[in-house]
């Protein structure tokens, strides 16, 4: 999963990332609103946490942008303000969900797993393909009931395809969400993650289609 | 200090009675004073007439005087005309008599004299008649040729003819100036009401604005000395206004200053060993209730007295439509009824306040679908709210509305949500409840009155 956090207070942006890093995402940074469009307009994230008090113009402003031009990925805003008409204005711009200043890191995580999930149409916590299951709050995966261990670049994977199945997820769209951008992976990289993935789960579940990418399913007789 | 309650007494007593008092006693006086004056005049100049009349009668009288050349005798040679002469004791006398006996009288007199005043010219005197009455009469000392006496002739008449028409104008007179004085006091009554009507009208403006009803005093329709007082007053009221506008702000500033570093710290505090974390976030949670509990309230101060009606739909349409739509991005409709033309005794950011954090919590929950509804209602409005959720038991329920509690700390946020309506609840004398909704879900029921209650919750 990757976040764009957008933020113009580098020691929060700072703190925030490191405890979003600790929970397994994947965050870029923006520091400005015309950053974070740019980022969001060339990339490809999960999600985005905004800051409304941005130096260059209220977050509302962007975010409204964004919606306009049909860029529908979750927003979650921060703000400090807790004026009911300032967070009113969040929402009718086409804001998720907010959390107000001073938040704790569990809270933001919560809320950003809570609206990954639902854009992709989960509504339960715990999302489920046959016998596997990932508790999107903890990232602990288990099958039949047993837990997994998994690397953090395997459980991203997992995650990802998991949150996407039955959809076929593309090696770019899996290069550019479940990878560091800086980190690029070539093909090869994903085909070895993948690999181990099947080790760990058994064979049957993830079907790789030529040409296409991946897709996670449950084997038949479960 | 010593008490002068009679002092008091006069200072506090209102324009109306001091304007009525002092034209009463003016009229009290002023009336009978002029009334004494019209009488005295009056009683002088009819005395004078009367004395007048006498007086041509008495020339009358002297020019009949003939004195007999032979023996000296006195004969009257013409009537005077008048036939109450005639009649005996009718209270017209006339009199001429010698120093030597010698007497002539009115056949009224009959067997009576009037005395003689020895003065030279003509005397006025009264002196008390035959029948009791007192008589005013004139007498003259005069020599008629051939007679060596000197003869006293005298007219007299009663002066009951005087008293009664005396009496009678000063019965007019006091009659006549007491239907003035009675008029005079309708008169200053309707004055004094009219002069303060505007007084009343301000009285009511004000009182206007103390409800909520009105932002400021309306001056283009007073008087110019009240029309000052009340711009005064405005000015007042709008200094106020902003101060009360800037002690927000400027809590408002730092609240938002300290969020961000507080923010910071309590993130890097979950990097600490847990007994270091958990004291960290107990002083940070410090911070931030302090921050929380001062900038609520500074917004609340003068909200409450100073509180205008805001309408309704205005100012909870940016609320609702921010609402709708983040319900919309979780499939969840959000149905809303509002009566038309509702005012509400509430700063408006305090009604946003309030129906903002009673929504969102109803919005967390709901599966699909939330309701809310804004009517009039027993003397103020009754605002409802309900979800389609798990809703919550009679213990939760009792949990939720014990202060600042957190439902559940993972959904329902911040869990300042209730706390901050009963706070506003408090403030406005407002009632929360908490019931099962008929979607099957969370009621929340709202009854805020519509006039103003004596704030409670804010302590000096």
């Amino acid at each position: 999963m990757k976040v764009l956090l957008v933020e113009d207070d580098t020691a929060l942006a700072q703190a925030l990332g490191e405890a979003l890093g600790e929970a397994g995402l994947l965050w870029e940074h923006a520091e400005t609103g015309h950053a974070a469009d740019y980022l969001v307009r060339v990339e490809s994230y999960d999600a985005v946490i905004l800051d409304l008090g941005l130096p260059d113009g209220d977050g509302t402003r962007w975010l409204a942008a964004w919606r306009e031009d049909g860029i529908d990925l979750p927003v979650l805003v921060l703000t400090a303000r807790e004026r009911w008409s300032d967070k009113a204005a969040g929402f009718s711009a086409g804001a998720d969900d907010y959390v107000t200043k001073p938040f704790e890191t569990a809270e933001v995580l919560f809320r950003l797993r809570a609206l990954v999930r639902r854009s992709h149409g989960h509504a339960h916590p715990i999302l489920r393909l046959g016998e596997l299951a990932l508790d999107t709050h903890t990232g602990s995966v288990t099958l039949a009931g047993r837990p997994i261990t998994l690397t953090a670049q395997e459980s991203r994977l997992l995650a990802y395809l998991l949150h996407a199945a039955p959809r076929i997820v593309s090696r770019i769209e899996l290069s550019e969400h479940v990878y560091d951008r800086d980190h690029e992976p070539d093909s090869n990289v994903i085909d070895v993650q993948v690999s181990r993935l099947r080790r760990k789960l058994g064979n049957q579940r993830i079907v790789t289609l030529r040409g296409q990418g991946y897709r996670l399913v449950a084997p038949e007789d479960e | 200090m010593r008490r002068r309650p009679w002092r008091q007494r006069l200072a506090r007593t209102s324009i109306r009675a001091r304007l009525l008092i002092a034209s009463l006693l003016l009229v009290m006086v002023a009336l009978p004073l002029a009334g004494t004056g019209l009488a005295y005049n009056f009683r002088d100049s009819v005395t004078t007439a009367f004395d007048d009349r006498l007086e041509s009668l008495l020339n009358v009288l002297l020019a009949g005087v003939q004195v007999d050349a032979q023996n000296e005798e006195l004969h009257m040679t013409r009537s005077l005309g008048d036939p109450r002469f005639e009649r005996v004791f009718s209270g017209w006398y006339w009199q001429v008599s010698d120093d030597d006996g010698q007497t002539l009288t009115s056949r009224s007199l009959w067997d009576q004299r009037l005395p003689i005043d020895n003065a030279t010219g003509v005397a006025v005197s009264e002196v008390e008649g035959p029948r009791g009455d007192t008589l005013r009469v004139v007498e003259r000392d005069i020599r008629l040729p051939g007679h060596a006496e000197t003869l006293h002739v005298s007219v007299a008449a009663s002066r009951e003819e005087l008293d009664t028409e005396v009496a009678r104008f000063e019965w007019l007179l006091g009659l006549s100036l007491l239907a003035l004085g009675a008029l005079l006091l309708v008169g200053l009554a309707v004055q004094i009401r009219w002069g303060l009507a505007p007084l009343r009208r301000m009285h009511t403006n004000l009182r206007a604005v103390e409800s909520g009803d009105a932002d400021s005093l309306e001056t283009h329709f007073l008087p110019d000395e009240l029309a000052r007082l009340a711009r005064a007053m405005n000015g007042v009221l709008e200094r106020d206004r902003r101060l009360i506008e800037r002690g927000r702000n400027a809590a408002g500033n730092l609240a938002h200053a300290l969020k961000t570093p507080v923010s910071v710290l309590t993130t890097l505090a979950e990097r600490f060993p847990p007994d270091t974390r958990d004291r960290l976030r107990g002083e940070l949670g410090r911070i931030d209730d302090a921050v929380r509990h001062h900038l609520a309230r500074a917004s609340a101060a003068g909200g409450v007295v100073l509180a205008g009606k805001v309408d309704a739909a205005q100012t909870l349409a940016p609320v609702l439509e921010g609402l709708t739509r983040m319900g919309q991005r979780r499939g969840i409709q959000l149905t809303q009824s509002l009566a038309d033309d509702l005012k509400v005794r509430m700063e408006a950011q305090d009604l946003q306040e309030l129906v903002g954090n009673l929504l969102e919590n109803a919005l967390r929950w709901a599966d699909s679908q939330v309701t809310v509804s804004l009517h009039p209602q027993a003397a103020g409005v009754e605002l409802l709210i309900e979800d389609d959720g798990p809703g919550m038991s009679e213990e939760q329920r009792d949990a939720a509305l014990a202060r600042g509690s957190r439902l559940d700390e993972r959904r329902s946020g911040s869990g300042l949500g209730l706390a901050i309506v009963e706070d506003l609840m408090t403030l406005y004398g407002g009632q929360l409840t908490l019931s099962r909704a008929s979607l099957g879900g969370l009621a929340a029921h709202v009854w805020l009155p519509a006039s103003p209650v004596a704030p409670s919750g804010i302590e000096s």
